[in-house]
């Protein structure tokens, strides 16, 4: 599957499965990110999170996300008939969903800020 | 590859995603399989094979999109068939999921139990009831079917039929609302995938 062909570079199969993990449990807020600013459809959003946040998801993994995220009302979607012949289920942020959005990016920053400094010395010394 | 045969190859595999999301709602599964349809035709340059293998295992995804239904139906419905069927979803181990429906099952075993005794006691007024044994408190029986113990004597009198309906209702609630809230903490603990 997919979070995919995101665990590829590591030779430890544990690391691999951590870094699956961190994947998975970003998942939510990329998504909603990636939404921000303004209506997006399914392949549409594939390629987004590929060129914004490195992220290389399967179709698989995305569209049961999106249909969780409007079940929980934080996107909202609506088919648009296209100039390609067929119709586009468009996704965008509802008001919950933009506000779910900040949340979590705030305790994202505010996560990966406290973790810093632990990490920069793991890193110092194996610079050294 | 002809377009006969990638149209046949996206019809089946629509058709087994079908098949695998039954018993959802027909607009749910209809709006996914439309969707899904899109995605291969909005795919159309890349092929139609690209496009399958980034949707994966046919029944996996309807799984995918049918756990997190069953889960949110059993959030938002009363009915206990929605709550089982919820809960077959509502754990990583399949242990953790037989342990979930047994306590749950055990709640409703609880519940008839109870109103079984209320029954009894208006079917047959002389038996049904609350009996104890004076001076033993391990004979505390309440009786649905059989005779009471030897010697025994009953407690309640009618009372048991109301206190026993309103404790198995407070038991059904009890179980309802601690298997909604569990499968509603794991969903949000949990990702769709």
């Amino acid at each position: 599957m997919a979070t995919d062909q995101a665990a590829n570079a590591n030779s430890d199969p544990e690391l691999d499965k951590w870094e699956v993990q961190l994947r998975k449990g970003s998942l939510e807020l990329v998504i909603l990110a990636c939404l921000w600013s303004g209506r997006l459809y399914g392949l549409e959003i594939l390629r987004r999170l590929e060129s914004d946040s490195d992220l290389v998801l399967s179709a698989g993994t995305v569209y049961p996300l999106l249909a969780r995220l409007k079940t929980d009302g934080l996107v909202q979607a609506e088919w648009v008939a296209g100039d390609s012949g067929h119709a586009r289920k468009y996704y965008q942020l509802t008001l919950a969903g933009r506000s779910r959005a900040v949340q979590m990016a705030r305790l994202w920053v505010r996560f990966s800020t406290g973790l810093k400094g632990s990490l920069s010395n793991i890193l110092k010394e194996t610079r050294a | 590859m002809t377009a006969a045969s990638t149209s046949t190859q996206v019809d089946r595999y629509l058709a087994r995603v079908r098949v695998a999301m039954r018993g959802l709602p027909e607009r749910e599964i209809d709006d996914v399989l439309h969707e899904l349809r899109s995605h291969v035709d909005e795919m159309g340059a890349e092929g139609v094979e690209a496009a399958l293998d980034s949707l994966g295992d046919p029944l996996a995804l309807a799984q995918r999109y049918r756990s997190d239904n069953e889960m949110v139906r059993a959030e938002c419905s009363g009915s206990p068939l929605a709550i089982l069927v919820g809960l077959r979803h509502a754990s990583r181990a399949s242990t953790g999921r037989v342990t979930l429906t047994a306590c749950y099952v055990l709640g409703y075993f609880v519940m008839g139990t109870l109103w079984g005794a209320a029954l009894e006691k208006l079917v047959s007024p002389s038996r049904g009831g609350l009996w104890i044994v004076p001076g033993d408190l391990s004979s505390l029986t309440l009786m649905v079917g059989g005779a009471p113990p030897a010697g025994a004597r009953e407690m309640l009198g009618w009372w048991v039929v109301p206190l026993a309906l309103l404790a198995g209702y407070g038991v059904k609630v009890l179980s309802d609302r601690a298997a909604q809230w569990w499968i509603a903490r794991y969903r949000r603990t949990t990702s769709v995938i």
